[in-house]
């Protein structure tokens, strides 16, 4: 594993650090539990209460039935996060991995939401196995779009993200289309630890134990997994067999545990870290500390949270504050990683080029006046579908064309922000959405939703701007520490969005009816654009676009590296500063009007390369156009596919996003 | 009619005002406020199903309402008239739709007021906050059906409702006079484990207020009037009943009788715990009247039954 020198390396072989972390974890968490107890039940009847509770004492059953089992899942999973993070990170050679930053989490918990609102029938086959599938498609998604980058920490990371962002999407939606059970959702989704019974702790301790048994008999191959290939293949281990049984393990452990109690954030990251600087070099020592301190660190939080919330609360779910703690960690950990700088080396050679790139953006852009058309005319009304003309349309036409304006605005904005992105760090997987703008901005808007009574339009979308320059300004102060390297800067804002996410789900896990306000803006509808915020964003838009030509030629060769710039005389770090900033006014006239979660940054700049454009003007105008092109498409379908309803314009290209960025990404 | 037309004169003048701001926009709209339209009845959109129900109870059907589809599930009565359309969901109306209806009025509350500026595009917006972090729904309600009954020219029918639902209470106080010494929780299932508990600023408290009843919940809840809360938090109370509603939502049915909590809970180790149906917690008079009725005829039965 890469890393420094532990600071306690002098103490010899022994993790001391982890050991001595473990144990003030444990003291406090022993602390924590015993003023619970108390506030519970005289510790008379503490004994009594765990060998045999007089059921007539609701006391009494509640420590045996609810304070007790929620004790011992809360270690269970705990210990069973930090296991599956250490195998995680070791398989994947990878001291960024974990259950969250690789997409299982989300994966599973997706799969679960879905087939409970959908198809609750699967679930009597066992949510295990449901939860695994879904673990296991989420991380092939994140294996294929990570794969021709070699699975490096970065792209995996990043993967990771915008797969559990995907997943996030299309929970969210769920909950929009049938938000009669929006609270239950979101209860058990956070990571609610609450038990009323021994079943769950008696589900988890066998299956937990096999797959923790598994693991601790491979840890020998395991360990050669953490050589470099020739190493390990030059000793005749099978790696691709152990590196597969490894993962399988970490998986089916991360799915055991989404099912049993939701999302855990960030426990298993801070677990096998924290093992790791403590000391713990060796696999073996890893696999004993990690599960120790995740169970010592969840029983700890939990307990902490029910200081906080009262016996039992569920109000506060333990599994988003940890994700609230995990973020900060992150931030911590990144200049203390050595990642390895990644070469930037975008493949240009092996894609197609069009003969004629200015007849290909001809079509696009023809394309999109056809779709404009269509957009502004063609609809579903009280008769049915029919193209509107005249004074039929006239009244329509008010309500459709700022939409379609905004919408068009943000697609191509988002697009050629994904393309300044994706040039500048060299990384085809960077994009707004994981630079944390887009994170920043929805923070904005939830503290004027909740911190405002009966905050209208304007004061939430001035809040969202300031949300999403406060957070561009964080990103660059980590940033600038190291030149603005794009890595620094993605996982930046990879931390700054998981500590969004953990804030929702805790606002919205209090069932607070305003957090449907939050969530149908998350997942970008253009129902509220009126006259003015549609030539806001616009005017936005072309003053944006005026400045890009000025940027075309450092786009053409950013990609070549660092020393390339420089050779050719370009201020680096300035020239960085500059097209962030961009990025960023680009990314929060947008967000506003699509929200944070579209995926068109990502998909519109691959596209256009796809396509056969290939310097940086032509594909960026291609970029412009097809995003243009799919956010208006996008908010066409939402607007007609099931009238009078309508699906967020954000979500519709969102769905179609995701496919699409698959197929663009596949293993080439 | 009195009343329609002063209405008619309030909302003119409030255009002339807003004529000035909004120029040529408020020329379509003109039309309505002449003559021959007063003779026609007012086509009302309303966002709020407590005001819907409200409307319904006095003889008037709105042209349309915000999330018909679920009216069945969670407000069940009045019923719904088969003509009157959906325009969407509650937080995103349908616009065009909308337009296209062409009422004379939109019914909203102020949890939509993000979204008021867009409704006035379509017709003049009356917001009536049923509920609000001031609280007590029930007095809202009383103020609302009056000035509903006046917009629609239905004073009579007004009054008559409130006198409905006072004579509604005053015969379930009477009936739960024997009963009404235990305090009672009135809960939504959110899943097995957690409840949404009513309490103060909520309609059933000001129900169990009028007929005479006792909330076990006394602790603090939001503006909707209820607190989430996971059911051992329904222990403090020894002697409570438990009233819950439905709908239940999937899985709270199974998985309740099996669990070791809920069965040493006090009001069901005591067989007070009753499932009522469905009743809008969010509404008006005629929720109001509903939750009573259902409330008093299951508590009854389960007093015969012993």
């Amino acid at each position: 594993m890469a890393g420094r020198a532990s600071p306690w390396s002098f103490l010899g072989n022994q993790p001391v650090g982890a050991i001595l972390l473990c144990a003030m974890l444990l003291a406090a968490a022993i602390a924590a539990t015993v003023s619970n107890l108390t506030v519970q039940l005289p510790s008379a009847l503490w004994l009594q209460s765990l060998a045999a509770p007089d059921i007539a004492d609701m006391r009494q059953v509640l420590v045996h039935y609810a304070f007790l089992p929620r004790l011992a899942v809360s270690l269970l999973c705990g210990a069973a996060l930090g296991l599956a993070g250490t195998v995680l990170q070791q398989v994947l050679r990878n001291p960024l991995a974990s259950p969250e930053t690789v997409g299982v989490s989300a994966g599973a918990y997706l799969a679960l939401a879905l087939a409970t609102l959908l198809s609750p029938s699967l679930l009597a086959f066992g949510r295990e196995w449901v939860a695994l599938a879904g673990a296991f498609m989420a991380l092939a998604a994140v294996f294929a779009l990570s794969w021709h980058k070699g699975l490096s920490p970065l792209s995996v990371v990043l993967a990771g993200l915008v797969v559990s962002l995907y997943a996030g999407a299309i929970g969210a939606a769920l909950i929009v289309l049938r938000h009669e059970w929006l609270a239950s959702l979101f209860i058990w989704g956070a990571g609610s630890l609450g038990q009323q019974d021994w079943s769950t702790t008696l589900w988890l301790l066998p299956r937990i134990g096999t797959a923790a048994l598994a693991i601790f008999l491979m840890v020998r191959p395991l360990t050669l997994l953490g050589l470099d290939d020739e190493g390990a293949r030059s000793l005749g281990v099978p790696l691709g067999a152990y590196r597969f049984a490894g993962l399988a393990a970490a998986v089916t452990l991360i799915a055991f545990v989404v099912a049993a109690v939701g999302v855990i954030g960030f426990v298993g990251l801070a677990a096998a870290t924290l093992a790791r600087i403590g000391g713990a070099r060796r696999l073996g020592q890893q696999l004993v500390m990690a599960p120790l301190i995740g169970g010592a660190l969840l029983w700890a939080a939990d307990q902490a949270v029910q200081i906080a919330t009262g016996p039992q609360g569920d109000l506060l779910p333990t599994g988003a504050i940890t994700a609230l703690l995990g973020a900060p960690l992150l931030l911590w950990l990144l200049p203390r990683l050595a990642l390895g700088l990644e070469s930037p080396a975008l493949t240009a050679e092996r894609l197609p080029r069009a003969s004629r790139p200015g007849l290909l953006m001809a079509a696009i852009g023809l394309a999109l006046l056809l779709l404009l058309g269509l957009a502004l005319l063609y609809g579903p009304g009280p008769h049915g579908w029919t193209f509107a003309f005249g004074d039929e349309l006239r009244p329509l036409l008010a309500w459709r064309w700022p939409r379609v304006l905004a919408a068009l605005s943000a697609g191509a904005m988002l697009a050629l922000a994904g393309l300044m992105m994706q040039r500048l760090t060299g990384n085809p997987m960077a994009s707004p959405e994981v630079l944390g703008i887009s994170a920043g901005a929805a923070l904005g808007m939830m503290v004027a939703l909740f911190s405002i009574s009966d905050a209208g339009r304007p004061l939430q979308t001035a809040a969202a701007t300031i949300g999403a320059f406060a957070a561009l300004l964080v990103t660059l102060a980590i940033g600038r520490r190291a030149a603005y390297a794009p890595e620094r800067l993605l996982l930046a804002g990879v931390a700054l969005t998981a500590l969004f996410d953990a804030l929702i789900l805790v606002l919205t896990a209090t069932g607070d009816p305003r957090a449907m306000l939050l969530l149908n803006w998350l997942t970008g509808s253009t129902y509220g654009v009126d006259v003015g915020a549609a030539l806001l964003t616009g005017g936005i838009a072309v003053c944006l676009f005026a400045l890009a030509p000025l940027f075309m030629r450092w786009l053409d060769i950013l990609p070549l590296g660092p020393a390339a710039v420089q050779g050719l005389g370009i201020n680096l770090k300035m020239t960085r500063l500059l097209v962030l900033l961009v990025v960023a006014a680009l990314t929060a006239a947008s967000t506003l009007i699509v929200g944070p979660l579209t995926f068109i940054g990502l998909m519109a700049p691959h596209l256009a390369r796809r396509l056969g454009l290939s310097r940086a003007l032509p594909q960026a105008i291609g970029a412009v156009l097809a995003g243009a092109l799919i956010m208006v498409a996008a908010d066409w379908i939402g607007r007609t596919a099931i009238f009078p309803r309508q699906i967020p314009a954000g979500l519709v290209a969102t769905l179609i996003g995701g496919p699409v960025l698959m197929w663009l990404l596949r293993r080439r | 009619m009195a009343a329609l037309e002063s209405h008619r004169a309030d909302r003119l003048r409030d255009r002339i005002t807003r004529r000035g701001v909004l120029g040529l926009f408020a020329l379509p709209f003109a039309a309505i406020a002449s003559p021959s339209a007063a003779a026609k009845p007012l086509r009302i959109v309303c966002l709020d199903d407590g005001l819907a129900e409200t409307l319904l109870m006095l003889g008037v059907s709105p042209v349309a309402i915000a999330g018909r589809d679920i009216w069945e599930t969670w407000v069940v009565e009045p019923p719904l008239p088969a003509e009157i359309a959906d325009v969407g969901t509650l937080l995103e109306p349908n616009l065009e739709l909308l337009q296209q209806l062409k009422p004379d009025i939109i019914l909203s509350m102020p949890y939509l007021d993000g979204i008021k500026p867009l409704l006035e595009r379509v017709a003049p917006v009356t917001t009536i906050g049923l509920y609000t972090e001031a609280g007590q729904p029930y007095q809202r309600a009383l103020e609302a059906t009056r000035q509903l009954a006046r917009l629609v020219g239905k004073e009579s029918e007004g009054e008559a409702l409130i006198a409905a639902t006072d004579a509604c209470f005053s015969e379930a106080r009477q009936q739960l006079a024997p009963l009404s010494a235990r305090p009672i929780y009135a809960v939504s299932f959110m899943d097995p484990r957690n409840v949404r508990v009513y309490g103060r600023k909520s309609l059933f408290q000001e129900v169990f207020d009028r007929i005479g009843l006792a909330n076990a919940w006394t602790a603090e809840t939001n503006y909707w009037g209820f607190s989430t809360v996971g059911i051992d938090g329904l222990a403090t109370s020894s002697d409570a009943r438990l009233a819950y509603l439905e709908p239940l939502p999937e899985g709270a049915g199974g998985t309740l009788t099996e669990s070791p909590v809920w069965n040493a809970m006090p009001f069901v180790r005591n067989r007070s715990i009753m499932r009522l149906p469905a009743v809008h917690m969010f509404g008006a008079l005629p929720s109001a009247t509903r939750f009573a009725r259902v409330l008093a005829s299951a508590m009854t039965v389960g007093a015969a039954r012993g």
